[in-house]
Formats: structure tokens, C-alpha cells, sequence
């Protein structure tokens, strides 16, 4: 297992190393200069001109060639610093660390939701096969998927604004800080995102229980004598899990930064918006560094992934 | 200067809640003045008390201006420092306005243009500051009040080479001191206890809170998480207004318009028939009623809105080309086009959009389908993201392209000087106007009011009769405050300053 975990890790590598290459690449080959336009909300804009231009490019190391500013990030991220943004004198690291906790929080919590709710609601589903409580758990699932998470977002806000006169905070307290006012700007981007996520594990949970339970392993448990909740429990389950983990993991990744629509629904600061501020002013340092910490989540969440297969499911094992 | 409401309260944080990210930390180099503002002064400012109707000495003690308008004279405050414990001094402005005005090798000066009447700016003793003219200029001290024009002390400018893009935060002498900036999130700054005024700021301390979307600053402040947005949707202005026992809401002019810049180089519209055709075809009052879910625009003229020289909104509403009813105006417009040799209407016509959904998917094709209604003018959008479409413009590469220019003040010159004069620095149409480029030069060193409003009332018809750009008008800012908000006198504005709340208080 050692070996197989050391050799993911050292795959990961030329993985990583291409999304930095790409997302480097992208960003300057793109069209379009950002420092063109000096704008804050409010006061207008100003353009600058070409000489002003060039000295402001020169003023933050853009003048340089590209293999140069390359390397200059590359020993940037190896001494773990992500730098600064264009001007912003707030390390970016500790910006992400900031920001990012409360886009970790939002996102353990909804995939926490969508297994609370998502997996009970599958198996009941399928275990109770065209009964009415599978037309209702059905029911639900299409509703949730059809039912975009921003959209339940913003009519909880409204709702709570014209009926209650309250909303979710706007400014992140951390949890250590005042547990319940966290929650209170976490619970409902959670909840959005969990529900619409549960009914796509629900759908996953119910098809994947549908199809073992006419296996031939589940007949030889249920003619051993097995009551019927120890064969879904023991030996349905463990089989279905692996698209169910697979699945969720995949959605904790794009979570974690690309909740962008539902934090701004519910106006939450987290790494989704930060995205957004840095696309809107084409911050290249800053995006640079999201993508590459994104790439970085996703491939250690599929090296996770990978690995609780052996854990659910004794048959898998790595050597 | 004090609270514009009597029996002031001390204490408390006054939570303002916009959009706080700021580009840098340099004032004069394209930074957020709406936040950086609260830790400077500037030599004069805008009256809160009477809501920014007039000029009134903000460092400077008292000011003189020479009969032939050649020369302004600033005598300082005594006692004012800097909040780093430098007594300012004379020496602090000039360094500042130098700056500004001759900025040094490597120095981008967004505002040097503004001040090019300005040959001179000298100490004549340590509280004394003179400002020396190239020529009389109309709008020189009204150029001191905005907002960028924050004094920043000669020690920090020298120690950071005339730099302070990266500098967090240069020392002010403004009545709040900065605490902590967290980005994207939230500034917190606290009261100064030096502050020149002994008697402000009333506060304790001020929290701007990052809340880009209009609608979360409604909620905002509709849910008591901030006591102030400068400008809020209209549906949580609305819901505002109805709440009038805690909830206060006032309507803004600002000094940003939505125009189709008209390259007037490239046919059919180097033809100024053509270029007055469009202008009359527009129905203005049709667009912004389409808009209003967006921003709210105001049936206005080529002078901003909220200004003295402003066209009164009764007067412009019977203009041709303003009016509601467009029969006459159509029909002149199609005359004209004919007269051009565009009897059949035109095809393939561009019109340069920037992406955001706002002007791509409501202005832009609200233009597009009046001007194929009326003239049969056949447009094609073309949507590109912001800096390309800048390019484009700078480039000259557009026939139509929907933009929203702006100036920094209530007065028609910088934008007319910017834009509008033949070789303006953003004329990017090419647009050249001889009898316009003479009177605005006059109107510009005009110092009397009366003959200067002959003068922009006359330039304001030239530019109907031969329209540099489709103008469609200036916006609004919808201000939403909570009611315990006293002092600051916002329901008495007329215009927007998204500025300093020192005489604010709380009130229980």
C-alpha cells in the first residue's frame, strides 16, 4: 500500500507540473491586458496609455520574459509562498488559508448533508422498488437535480430578508471565534449545495443497490438466512459505495472552489468569490495559483478516492 | 465642521457596505477612493452639511484667489499631523500636487491632465501653499474636492520613491487611522485622536464591508448587517423606502453615463447627419426604462446631471431627440439619413459591447432594435470582455461601441477635455469640433457663473446638432442608509460622493 501511495504521489507530479505549464500559458496568451484599465467601483475608470502601460508592466516584473516569470513562481510555490496579487500587499496565501477554510467548511458540510440524506433516501428507494416511497425519494431527486443550488440560494435570502428582516452574515467569522455565527453563513450554502448533490447520490445509491440486489453474491446471503437489513447492510452496501465515494469525492473537489454561484448567492467571502474578484480584474498571479491549488486538491482527492476502495470493498487491493 | 444634526452621540462603529477592493494603496494612482479617502484630507472638500452643495476649507484654513484668477493661495491649519506623529507642513502638499501635476520619470499621474492649467505649485512659508495658473481656470477648486486628492506628507512620498501602489497604508491626517484590511472581505478603521478637529470623528471606528453584488447591500442594510450603502438595487431601495421607521433611502446623481461612443472616422458615421439622425431616433426614456432592473439612468444631457450647469430634466424632456414622443424626431431622423444617402436604411452596422450581461443583453440590443425600428439601421453586436474591448477602442477598431465614461466631478469639463475635444486623451472616435474645441476653451477659463452657463448651454446644443456620440444619459446611485444614522445629512445630497463620514453618528 506504502509503494502504491508513493507511487500516486510521484504520478501526481508531471500532473500538476502540466496544470501549472497550462494555466501560466493561458494567462498570457489570452488577449487582453489587465492593468489596461484602472477602475474602482463608483469612481469610473481611467485608461492608461501605451507609455503608462508599459511602465506599469515593468513596475511589476510583466516586462520580463516568460520563462523567467515562470521560474520566479515555480520558486515561489517550492518556498511556499503564492505571492502577491498585482498590487495587494495581503500574502495570497493567507488570503486562500482565510478564505479557503469557510469554502472547506461549506463543502465537508454539504457532502455530510448528501450522504446524511442521499444514501438513506437510495437505499430506501430501492429496497422499496415502486412503492410509494420510492415515487417520493424519485420525486425529490428530480426536483433537487432540476433545481439549481444558487436559485435555492437566493430565494432562502430573500425570503429571510422580507419575512424575518435577517440574513446570513457577510463577513467570515472564523468557527474557533463564534461557533454559531459561522454557522449561521455556512448552514445555508451547506444545505443549497448538499440538497442537489444528495439527490444525485440518491439516484447513484438507489441504481447501483438496484442492480446488486439481484446478484448472484446477494442470493447466496439471503439463502444463508441473512435478514434482509444484514444483506443490504454487509454485503449490498459495500459493493454500491464505490460509484457513491467516487462521486462525492469528485463533488468535494468542485466544491471547494467552484461553489462560485451559491457563495454569491448567499454572499459568502469564500475561495469561489476570490476566483471571481481575481477573473474580473484578471489578476493572473492570483488565478494562477487557485488553478494550481485546485489541480493539487483534485488529484490528492482521487489519490483518497483511490485508496478507500480497498477499504470498502475487500476485493480491491493495491500492491 | 460638525454634525448637521443637533446633540451628537460619541462612539460606536459605523458599518458601510460596498464594493472594497481596491486596485492599490496610492490615491493618485488609480486606487479605491472611496475607501482610502476616510485616512486623508484634502485642502478643500464638498460640504456634508449642506449635502455637498458647496466648497468649504477642509486642511487648509482658508484659501484666496487672485481677481484675475492666475493664482489660488491655501493657508494651512495649525497643529494638523500626519498619523505617524509628522507635522504637515507646506512642503506635504507641494510634494503631493508635484506629483500629481509633473509627475516624476515612472510615475503614472492618472490626474495630471486635469490640472493643466497649473504652471506652478510652491511653499511661500511653512503653512502657506500657492498654486500658479498657466491661465484662469473655472474649475480649479471644485478639482480639489474629489475624493482622490487626499494630502499625503513629503517623508513618505521620498522614502517610497513616489510610489505608494503597494504601500498599506501611507499616513494620513484624516479623522480615521487605518486598523486592519482583510481582502475581499472587510477595512476597519479606527478614530483618530489627533484628528485636527478635536471635536470628530463622533465615531470610534468604521467597518467597509466588501459586498460587491447591489442586492446583498440592500440586504445588507435592510438586515442591520451594515448602517450605509452608497448604492443598493432597486428592489432593496424600494423595499427600503417602505420601511420608513428604520430604513432611510435617498436618489443620487452620479457623474457616469451609458453612451455609444460613435467613431466618426469610419462611414456611415463621419457624416454628422447620420451621427444627428441616431441622436434623435434614440427614445432614451424607452432604455432606461428597460434598464431600471440594472441601474437606474436618468433623462439627462451632455452636462452631468448633478451639477449647477445641468439642463433642468423639465427643459430636456421637450428637447428634440430627449422628448417621449418621437414622431417629429423619427421622422426628422429619416429625413436626414435620406439627405445623406441612406434612404434605404444601412446594413452591417457594429456595435461593440462588453460582456457583462448588463450592456450584452439589455442595453445593447435595446440600441440594436431602436435604431432598426426607427431608421432601419441594420446592427450587428459583438461582444468582447472588457480590456479587449478597451483596446479595441484606443485602437479605433469600432463603429459603435456601448460604453460608460465618466469625470470626477459634477462639471461638463473634464469630460468634454477628455473626450470630446479635438486630440482629447479618450477621444476615441476622433470626433473634432472646431467651434467646440473654442468654446470650451472659453467656457473653461470662464470664471463667471452666468456667462459660463451661456457658454455650456451653447456647447451643449453644438453637441445635439452634431452629436460626437449617441448619448443616452447619466445614472444614479441608489443610497440606503439605517435610520440611526444621524449627522451626515445624506437625505440632503443631490450627488454622489461615496466619501468621508466623520460628522456621522449613531444614534441609539
Amino acid at each position: 500500500m506504502q509503494r502504491y501511495i508513493f507511487r500516486r504521489l510521484v504520478t501526481a507530479v508531471p500532473t500538476i507540473f502540466g496544470i501549472t505549464i497550462l494555466i501560466f500559458v493561458a494567462m498570457r496568451i489570452l488577449p487582453g491586458d489587465p492593468l489596461a484599465v484602472v477602475a474602482n467601483e463608483g469612481q469610473g475608470q481611467y485608461r492608461l496609455t501605451d507609455e503608462e502601460l508599459a511602465a506599469a508592466r515593468a513596475s511589476l516584473g510583466l516586462d520580463r520574459p516568460l520563462p523567467q516569470q515562470y521560474l520566479i513562481w515555480m520558486a515561489d510555490v517550492a518556498r511556499g509562498d503564492l505571492g502577491h496579487s498585482f498590487w495587494n500587499t495581503e500574502p495570497i496565501r493567507d488570503t486562500v488559508v482565510r478564505r479557503g477554510a469557510v469554502s472547506l467548511e461549506i463543502a465537508l458540510a454539504a457532502v455530510a448533508l448528501s450522504w446524511l440524506i442521499g444514501v438513506p433516501a437510495g437505499i430506501l428507494s430501492a429496497t422499496h422498488h415502486n412503492a410509494l416511497s420510492d415515487y417520493v425519494v424519485r420525486l425529490f431527486m428530480t426536483l433537487f437535480l432540476a433545481v439549481p443550488s444558487f436559485w435555492i440560494g437566493l430565494t432562502t435570502v430573500l425570503f429571510l430578508v422580507l419575512a424575518f428582516t435577517w440574513r446570513p452574515p457577510l463577513v467570515i467569522t472564523d468557527l474557533w471565534q463564534d461557533p454559531l455565527k459561522n454557522l449561521q453563513m455556512v448552514v445555508g450554502p451547506a444545505a443549497a449545495l448538499g440538497l442537489g448533490l444528495a439527490a444525485g447520490l440518491a439516484r447513484m445509491t438507489r441504481s447501483t443497490i438496484l442492480e446488486a440486489l439481484f446478484d448472484d453474491y446477494v442470493r447466496t446471503a439471503r439463502s444463508k438466512g441473512l435478514r434482509e437489513n444484514a444483506v443490504v447492510g454487509r454485503h449490498v452496501m459495500r459493493n454500491a459505495l464505490l460509484p457513491v465515494v467516487t462521486t462525492s469525492g469528485a463533488a468535494m473537489g468542485a466544491l471547494i472552489g467552484g461553489a462560485v454561484a451559491t457563495e454569491t448567492a448567499f454572499g459568502v467571502p469564500g475561495l469561489g468569490s476570490y476566483l471571481v474578484q481575481a477573473l474580473n480584474a484578471r489578476d493572473w498571479i492570483v488565478i494562477q495559483n487557485l488553478v494550481l491549488i485546485y489541480g493539487t486538491i483534485a488529484v490528492l482527492i482521487n489519490m483518497l478516492v483511490d485508496l478507500s476502495y480497498a477499504w470498502i470493498d475487500p476485493r480491491i487491493r493495491y500492491s | 465642521m460638525a454634525s448637521a444634526e443637533p446633540n451628537p452621540k460619541r462612539g460606536g462603529t459605523l458599518r458601510i457596505a460596498f464594493g472594497v477592493t481596491t486596485s492599490n494603496y496610492d490615491l493618485q494612482q488609480g486606487a479605491s477612493n472611496s475607501v482610502l479617502t476616510h485616512l486623508y484630507s484634502n485642502l478643500v472638500r464638498l460640504n456634508p452639511v449642506d449635502g455637498l452643495k458647496t466648497i468649504v476649507p477642509d486642511v487648509a484654513e482658508s484659501f484666496v484667489v487672485a481677481p484675475d484668477g492666475l493664482a489660488y493661495t491655501f493657508t494651512l491649519r495649525s497643529g494638523v499631523q500626519f498619523h505617524d506623529g509628522t507635522p504637515l507642513t507646506a512642503d506635504d502638499v507641494v510634494a503631493t500636487y508635484n506629483r500629481m501635476i509633473f509627475p516624476p520619470q515612472g510615475i503614472v499621474s492618472l490626474l495630471k491632465d486635469r490640472y493643466a492649467a497649473v504652471a506652478k505649485v510652491e511653499a511661500v512659508d511653512p503653512r502657506t501653499v500657492k498654486f500658479t495658473m498657466n491661465e484662469p481656470s473655472a474649475i480649479f477648486l471644485l478639482l480639489l474636492t474629489d475624493t482622490t486628492q487626499g494630502i499625503y506628507s513629503k517623508k513618505t512620498l521620498d522614502a517610497n520613491n513616489n510610489d505608494l501602489r503597494k504601500v498599506l497604508v501611507a499616513p494620513g491626517t484624516g479623522p480615521f487611522m487605518f486598523k486592519e484590511y482583510k481582502d475581499g472581505e472587510k477595512w476597519t478603521l479606527v478614530r483618530n485622536p489627533n484628528y485636527w478637529n478635536r471635536d470628530l470623528p463622533y465615531l470610534d471606528a468604521l467597518e467597509l464591508i466588501h459586498v460587491p453584488a447591489w442586492s446583498d447591500r440592500g440586504t445588507a442594510v435592510l438586515t442591520s448587517q451594515a448602517d450605509v450603502s452608497w448604492n443598493v438595487s432597486k428592489e432593496t431601495w424600494d423595499e427600503g423606502t417602505r420601511r420608513t421607521d428604520a430604513m432611510r433611502t435617498n436618489r443620487v446623481t452620479t457623474f457616469g453615463a451609458y453612451q455609444v461612443i460613435i467613431n466618426a472616422h469610419q462611414k456611415p458615421f463621419d457624416d454628422p447627419r447620420v451621427r444627428r439622425a441616431v441622436h434623435l431616433a434614440l427614445n432614451r426614456q424607452g432604455l432606461i426604462e428597460a434598464f431600471k432592473t440594472q441601474e437606474q439612468i436618468d433623462l439627462s444631457r451632455w452636462v452631468p446631471h448633478g451639477g449647477q450647469f445641468a439642463t433642468p430634466r423639465d427643459t430636456i424632456a421637450t428637447l428634440p431627440g430627449y422628448r417621449a414622443d418621437k414622431t417629429q424626431d423619427i421622422a426628422d431622423a429619416r429625413k436626414l439619413l435620406a439627405e445623406a444617402g441612406y434612404a434605404s436604411g444601412m446594413s452591417a452596422i457594429e456595435l461593440l459591447s462588453a460582456s457583462v450581461p448588463p450592456h450584452a443583453e439589455i442595453m445593447a440590443p435595446g440600441v440594436q432594435d431602436q435604431l432598426k425600428n426607427a431608421l432601419g439601421m441594420e446592427v450587428n453586436i459583438r461582444v468582447a470582455e472588457r480590456s479587449l474591448l478597451v483596446e479595441d477602442e484606443k485602437a479605433g477598431r469600432f463603429t459603435l461601441v456601448l460604453d460608460t465614461p465618466g469625470g470626477p466631478i459634477s462639471d461638463f469639463s473634464p469630460l468634454a477635455n477628455t473626450y470630446f475635444k479635438t486630440g482629447g486623451s479618450q477621444n476615441y472616435g476622433g470626433y473634432s469640433n472646431a467651434q467646440f474645441d473654442a468654446l470650451l476653451k472659453q467656457s473653461d477659463r470662464e470664471l463667471d457663473p452666468n456667462k459660463r452657463r451661456a457658454l455650456l448651454d451653447q456647447m451643449q446644443d453644438l453637441l445635439d446638432q452634431d452629436p460626437p456620440w449617441l448619448f443616452i444619459g447619466f445614472t444614479d446611485h441608489l443610497l440606503m442608509w439605517n435610520a440611526r444614522v444621524r449627522g451626515l445629512a445624506l437625505d440632503k445630497r443631490a450627488q454622489s460622493e461615496w466619501g468621508r463620514v466623520e460628522i456621522a453618528w449613531l444614534d441609539a
